[in-house]
C-alpha cells in the first residue's frame, strides 16, 4: 500500500458482507443448522440463488471437539461453534437460572453435536388415529404429505437401521452396520421382557475409521448433519453462498413483506434483501428474532395472534440404567437400540426409549448431577460440585456395567411456555415455562411403565425431578390453520407476511414422541419446495 | 490413513540436533533439518535448510523449500535455541529480546508454518523441547530462562486451542535431560542415546499423550499430594509411566 488511506470501493470489494448486500437473492436463510442447511440445499440444487446467513463460524472440517459447558467466555465458546450465551429459565415460577443449554451456532448448527437419532414420527404425532385424539386436533399437513420428504430425508442423510416392528412402516434404506455380541445380548434380554426393540435409526455413514461422534463434531464427513448433508452440498452447487460470524439483527417490514434484512458483522451493520426469506435460527431463537423486529408492530413481526415465541416444548429425558442378565457383559456406550413399546400407554402419549451411546462414565454422571443441583434449590450450598463429583464416581463405579438407556416423553403446547427477549441480554434466550398436572401424570406413568416392563431389579431410574430435554426446544413459531391461534399457515409461511417462511423446529404443534431431527429436515424439504414453487410461478408471471 | 512422517527440526545446529535427524531418518522418516549454519547431510533422508527460525520471514522461506522437496511436514521438532550467559544487569532491552525471539518465537513461527496442513489433515505432532530452568533459573540467564519457560506456556497453549478440537494433533513437552557434550557438562548422556528417545517420542501418534511432559525417556507425571495419590488408588485411577523405551 503506497498511501496511508484506503479507498472505501477496494474495501467494499472484499468484504463478503458488502457483497452480499449489493445482490438481490432468490432467498436468504436465517441460521445453517439442520433446517436451513436441508432448505438451502433443496433451493440451491433447484438453481435458485441461496444466501446462509449464520451468526457462528464455519470451523474446520477436521474439528471433533464435545459440546461442553466450558469454556464459559462468550468469544471461546461462539469460536468454537456452541451458543455463546447462556439461557436463563424459570420453571415453575422459580427463580430464575442461568446454563449452557447445549446448542450450537455455526455452521451445521446444533446437528453437528448431535446423537443424530433420526427417528421416524408415529401417524399418531401429526394426526387423530382411532380413539387417539390429537391434542392440536392434528397438524394442518397430514402424516401422508409428510411421508415423502420423511424419505428424503433419510436418504440425504444416509439414515440406517431398522424397521420398527410394532409399525406397518419400512424401514430405512440402508441398513444397520452389524452388533457386538453384547449387542445381540441385549436385544434377545429385551425380547425376553416382551419388548420389540429395533436397530435405531442414526444419520452415521459408517466409514472405515468412524469414530461414532455422537455429541462432538465428526472429522471425517462420516456423521450425516446440517454441515455434511445441507450446507456443504449447497455450496457444491455454486448457486450458494455463505455469511458466517455473522448475525441478524431484524427483519424490516414494509406492506407485508420482509424488504430488508439488519445484519451485523465484524462490528459494522448492513442490509440484505431477498424475494423470500427462510427463518431456521431454532426454535430459541427464531422467534426472538421476530419479536426484536418491532419496526411495524410492538409486539413483533408477524405477531397479529400473539403466539411467536410461545406454545414451546422440550422434550422430558427419563435416563435409565438398564443390567444385562446374569452371566452376559455389558455392551456399554451403544447407540444401537430403540423400542417404542411405551410410546402410548393407556391411550396417553409418552415416547420413544433409546440406549444413549454415552458411557454412564463419572465425568457425565458428576456433570448431569451438577446440572441438577444448579436447577434445584441447592445451588448457593458451598462444595456441592465436589459432592457431586464424589457421588458420580460412586455412581460410576455402580452403573460401570449398566447401559444407560434415556425415555424421550412428548411435551405439549400451553400458551404460557414460552421464550422471549431477555431484558438485558440479547443473546440470552429467556425461557419461562410450567410443568403442567398432565405432563407429571404421563411421566409418572412412563416411569412406572420402564420399571415394570424392564424389571424391578435391573433398572435404576436416573432423575429424581422432571428433566428438561433443553437440546430439543420446539414449537415457538406453530403451524396451523387458524391465524389466531398459530404463526405460520401450512406452507409454513407466516399468516402476516407473504415471503416469510420458517424451517426450524419452531414450526411444530406438537413435539412427537421422537426426537426432531428427521421432521425438522424433511418439513425444511418440504418448505424449500414451496418457496421454490413460488418463485418460479412469480417468474413465469413477470414473463 | 496416517500419510508418511515427515519431521522438521528447528535445530540441527547442535548434537542433539543432529542426532534426532538421525534418528529419526534411521526409523525411515524424512527429515528436513534446520540450523543457522548448514551442514552436509549424513543420510539421504536428511535434508539441510539454513534459516534463522526467530525472522519470520526466513522461517516462512524455510517451509516453502521443506514443502516442496518432501510435501507437509507432519512432525515438528522445536529445538531451536541460543543460552547466553549474561548478567541481568548487562542485559539490555534488545539482548534479552533476542533471546525469546529465538527460542519462545522461532517455535511459534515454525508452528504457525505446520498447523495449517495438520489442521486440514487432523493429524499431526508438535514437540516442544524444554528445561526446568522455568522453575528453577540458574543465575545469569534470564533470557534463556524465561523463554524456555515461556515455550511451556506456549505448549500448554497450544493443548487449550487444538487438543479438544483437533485430538490428532497430538503435543508434547520434552525434556531431554543434560546430554553430552553440551554447555560444558562431560559427564552427560550421548546425545544418539537421547536422540533415539526424542524420535521414538516423535513417532507416537497417540491422542492420549497429547499434553503430558516427558523428561529423558519416560513420561514426567506432575506431584501429587497424598489425598490425590490415595483418591487415585481408592478409585483405580492409577496409572503407570509411559515408558519410551
Amino acid at each position: 500500500m503506497t498511501s496511508g488511506r484506503t479507498d472505501p470501493s477496494q474495501l467494499e470489494e472484499t468484504n463478503p458482507v458488502a457483497i452480499a448486500a449489493n445482490r438481490h437473492w432468490d432467498v436468504i436463510v436465517i441460521g445453517a443448522g439442520l433446517g436451513g442447511g436441508m432448505a438451502g440445499r433443496r433451493l440451491a440444487e433447484n438453481g435458485l440463488s441461496v444466501l446462509f446467513v449464520e451468526k457462528g463460524p464455519v470451523g474446520y472440517p477436521s474439528e471433533g471437539h464435545f459440546i461442553k459447558d466450558e469454556p464459559d467466555d462468550y468469544l471461546s465458546r461462539q469460536m468454537l461453534g456452541f451458543w455463546p450465551a447462556k439461557v436463563e429459565a424459570s420453571v415453575d415460577g422459580g427463580r430464575p437460572i442461568r446454563f449452557f443449554a447445549p446448542l450450537g451456532s455455526g455452521v451445521g448448527g446444533t446437528s453437528v453435536f448431535y446423537a443424530a437419532a433420526l427417528e421416524r414420527p408415529e401417524r399418531h404425532d401429526l394426526e387423530n388415529v382411532g380413539g387417539l385424539i390429537h391434542p392440536t386436533g392434528g397438524w394442518p399437513v397430514g402424516f401422508d404429505a409428510f411421508l415423502p420428504y420423511l424419505t428424503q430425508a433419510a436418504d440425504m442423510l444416509s439414515v440406517r437401521g431398522e424397521a420398527d416392528p410394532l409399525s406397518d412402516l419400512p424401514g430405512p434404506s440402508l441398513a444397520a452396520p452389524a452388533l457386538t455380541q453384547a449387542e445381540a445380548k441385549m436385544f434377545a434380554d429385551l425380547r425376553g421382557s416382551g419388548l420389540h426393540p429395533y436397530r435405531a435409526h442414526e444419520a452415521i455413514r459408517r466409514v472405515a475409521d468412524c469414530e461414532e461422534c455422537l455429541g462432538r463434531k465428526c472429522p471425517r464427513n462420516c456423521k450425516m448433519d446440517g454441515r455434511s448433508a445441507g450446507v456443504q452440498p449447497a455450496l457444491q452447487t455454486g448457486n450458494a453462498h455463505l455469511l458466517s460470524d455473522c448475525s441478524v439483527e431484524e427483519l424490516i417490514e414494509t406492506s407485508g413483506s420482509i424488504a430488508h434484512l439488519r445484519v451485523r458483522s465484524g462490528g459494522a451493520e448492513f442490509m440484505l434483501s431477498a424475494k423470500a426469506v427462510i427463518l431456521a435460527a431454532g426454535a430459541l431463537h427464531s422467534p426472538r428474532l421476530l419479536l426484536a423486529s418491532k419496526g411495524r408492530h410492538a409486539e413483533g413481526c408477524g405477531n397479529s395472534s400473539g403466539w411467536v415465541g410461545r406454545g414451546l416444548m422440550f422434550h422430558l429425558n427419563e435416563l435409565v440404567a438398564f443390567w444385562p442378565s446374569r452371566g452376559s457383559s455389558s455392551p456399554g456406550a451403544t447407540r444401537c437400540l430403540s423400542f417404542r413399546d411405551f410410546y402410548t400407554v393407556q391411550g396417553y402419549r409418552l415416547g420413544l426409549v433409546q440406549s444413549m451411546g454415552v458411557r454412564a462414565d463419572a465425568g457425565l454422571t458428576a456433570a448431569y448431577l451438577k446440572s441438577v443441583l444448579a436447577q434445584s434449590a441447592f445451588h448457593r450450598v458451598p462444595g456441592l460440585g465436589k459432592f457431586a463429583t464424589a457421588t458420580a464416581m460412586i455412581a460410576a463405579k455402580l452403573l460401570g456395567n449398566a447401559t444407560v438407556l434415556v425415555g424421550l416423553m412428548e411435551d405439549l403446547p400451553y400458551f404460557g411456555n414460552r421464550v422471549g427477549l431477555h431484558p438485558e441480554e440479547p443473546d440470552s434466550p429467556k425461557i419461562e415455562y410450567r410443568l403442567s398436572e398432565e405432563l407429571k401424570h404421563r411421566r409418572a406413568l412412563f416411569r412406572r411403565t420402564i420399571r415394570r416392563k424392564l424389571g424391578r431389579s435391573r433398572t435404576l431410574l436416573l432423575g429424581l425431578r422432571p428433566a428438561l430435554n433443553y437440546g430439543h426446544p420446539s414449537g415457538t413459531l406453530r403451524f396451523g390453520s387458524d391465524p389466531a391461534t398459530s404463526v405460520l399457515d401450512a406452507d409454513c409461511k407466516a399468516h402476516d407476511l407473504d415471503n416469510l417462511f420458517v424451517a426450524d423446529a419452531s414450526f411444530m404443534p406438537t413435539s412427537m414422541g421422537v426426537n426432531p431431527s428427521l421432521v425438522i429436515a424433511a418439513n425444511a424439504l418440504r418448505v424449500a419446495d414451496i418457496v421454490a414453487a413460488r418463485l418460479q410461478a412469480a417468474a413465469k408471471k413477470v414473463q | 490413513m496416517m500419510p508418511a512422517p515427515i519431521a522438521v527440526i528447528s535445530e540441527a545446529g547442535e548434537p542433539l540436533g543432529r542426532a534426532l535427524a538421525v534418528a529419526l531418518a534411521r526409523h525411515g522418516v524424512a527429515v528436513a533439518a534446520i540450523s543457522r549454519e548448514g551442514f552436509e547431510p549424513e543420510m539421504d533422508l536428511i535434508m539441510s535448510v539454513r534459516a534463522d527460525v526467530g525472522a519470520p520471514q526466513d522461517a516462512a522461506r524455510a517451509f516453502t523449500e521443506i514443502r516442496k522437496r518432501f510435501g507437509a511436514p507432519t512432525i515438528l521438532i522445536n529445538a531451536a535455541e541460543v543460552y547466553p550467559h549474561r548478567d541481568i544487569l548487562d542485559e539490555t532491552p534488545d539482548s534479552f529480546m533476542a533471546t525469546l525471539r529465538t527460542n519462545l518465537g522461532g517455535a511459534f513461527n515454525c508452528c504457525h508454518e505446520v498447523l495449517p496442513a495438520m489442521v486440514a489433515s487432523g493429524t499431526g505432532r508438535i514437540i516442544n523441547v524444554v528445561t526446568f530452568a522455568d522453575i528453577q533459573p540458574a543465575p545469569f540467564s534470564a533470557g534463556y530462562s524465561v523463554s524456555k519457560g515461556s515455550l511451556r506456556i506456549l505448549t500448554r497453549s497450544l493443548v487449550a486451542d487444538l487438543g479438544e478440537r483437533f485430538p490428532g494433533i497430538v503435543i508434547n513437552d520434552w525434556i531431554p535431560g543434560s546430554h553430552a557434550p553440551r554447555r560444558g557438562i562431560a559427564d552427560g548422556i550421548a546425545p544418539a542415546v537421547v536422540a533415539e528417545w526424542g524420535a521414538r517420542l516423535a513417532l507416537l501418534q497417540d491422542p492420549m499423550i497429547s499434553g503430558l511432559v516427558f523428561l529423558r525417556d519416560r513420561e514426567l507425571q506432575p506431584a501429587a499430594s497424598w489425598k490425590r495419590k490415595l483418591k487415585d488408588r481408592v478409585l483405580g485411577k492409577r496409572r503407570a509411566l509411559i515408558h519410551l523405551v
